[in-house]
């Protein structure tokens, strides 16, 4: 009865498939490339290149490894999906929802307070003070 | 040995050309600076930072593809928006540019939400003062309840905007948005206040 490995020992990440080499029980990319997710190294070393992301994960924390592979692998899809602005471009956009909405809700207090005062003042003419 | 009378003044003009200094590239490189250069429009020598930091983020070979694989007239864009994510990347190596998204998400969202409520008050007001229904006693009566399904309603139609580049939805993984939506993962952006900027580079 042949036995069962384990799939993390015996099955390559993702980083070491794509760059042909050996993946050890020490790899960096190990943790967070896994062999299922094949596109997102790609993605990853294509834009930022394997040893860019190694001095990105040594430089971090352990615990925010995570995270900044994400991160990582969310710039670069969006740089692929946008070779010219990649996320910036959703940045700009964002900043100008954000002063859009600004605006509009200046307009809208005012007219809040414009229907605030116009209820304050029928108030005083129905049942306020006289004289 | 050039005489010079009263008053004459040398101006030295280096009549070569722009070509004949090294771009930035280059000189980090330590390589000879092509005619062609792919490199010298976008970093001049004058600004050796510019492209050490993006040289840092993306390699140099990848910013040359890239511009490579781009039309002439995108590739200024190109550039800034990469120096813009690679300056993103030092500050913060854990989310780079990615940490501004979360933070103006989660400002929009805000603000949706007091636009909502504020427009809520509004159709409260307007309603009460409403000669004509008032006589119908359920339509004032606005309790929280109410009030929060009025604002939820809103929330729905100006939330539609933000559907394109709402990060918990196009991350393929759920785990991204989850830990940006914490305050303790904001990053504290260094950059100028986003609010006041036209242009993110200029």
């Amino acid at each position: 009865m042949s036995s069962s490995y384990s799939n993390y020992t015996n099955s390559p990440c993702a980083a070491c498939k794509f760059l042909r080499r050996k993946c050890t029980s020490d790899c960096v990319f190990a943790p967070y490339f896994p062999p299922e997710e094949p596109l997102k190294f790609a993605n990853v070393h294509r834009i930022f290149g394997a040893s860019n992301v190694s001095k990105i994960l040594h430089e971090v924390a352990p615990h925010q490894r995570e995270d900044a592979v994400n991160s990582l692998a969310y710039e670069a899809e969006a740089r692929l999906k946008d070779p010219v602005y990649g996320c910036v471009g959703a940045i700009s956009v964002l900043q100008r929802e954000v002063l859009r909405l600004q605006r509009e809700l200046e307009e809208t207090n005012v007219d809040l307070m414009r229907y605030a005062s116009c209820l304050g003042g029928e108030t005083s003419a129905y049942g306020g003070r006289r004289g | 040995n050039l005489k010079l009378r009263d008053g004459e003044i040398v101006i030295k003009v280096d009549m070569r050309g722009p070509g004949s200094s090294p771009c930035a590239s280059c000189k980090l490189l330590r390589r000879r600076c092509a005619k062609e250069c792919i490199f010298a429009p976008y970093f001049p020598p004058d600004d050796p930072h510019k492209f050490a930091i993006v040289h840092k983020v993306f390699g140099a070979s990848n910013v040359s593809k890239m511009l490579q694989e781009l039309p002439v007239h995108q590739r200024a864009d190109a550039v800034n928006s990469l120096v813009f994510e690679a300056n993103a990347r030092v500050r913060d190596p854990v989310y780079g540019c990615v940490g501004a998204i979360s933070y103006l998400q989660n400002q929009v969202t805000q603000l949706q939400m007091q636009l909502a409520v504020a427009q809520t008050e509004i159709l409260c007001i307007q309603m009460q003062h409403e000669p004509a229904l008032q006589s119908h006693h359920e339509v004032f009566e606005l309790d929280q309840d109410d009030k929060a399904h009025l604002l939820h309603s809103n929330n729905n139609s100006i939330n539609n905007c933000n559907n394109n580049y709402n990060l918990a939805y196009a991350m393929s993984s759920g785990q991204l948005n989850s830990n940006f939506a914490s305050p303790s993962s904001i990053i504290q952006m260094q950059m100028q206040d986003p609010l006041k900027q036209e242009s993110l580079w200029t």
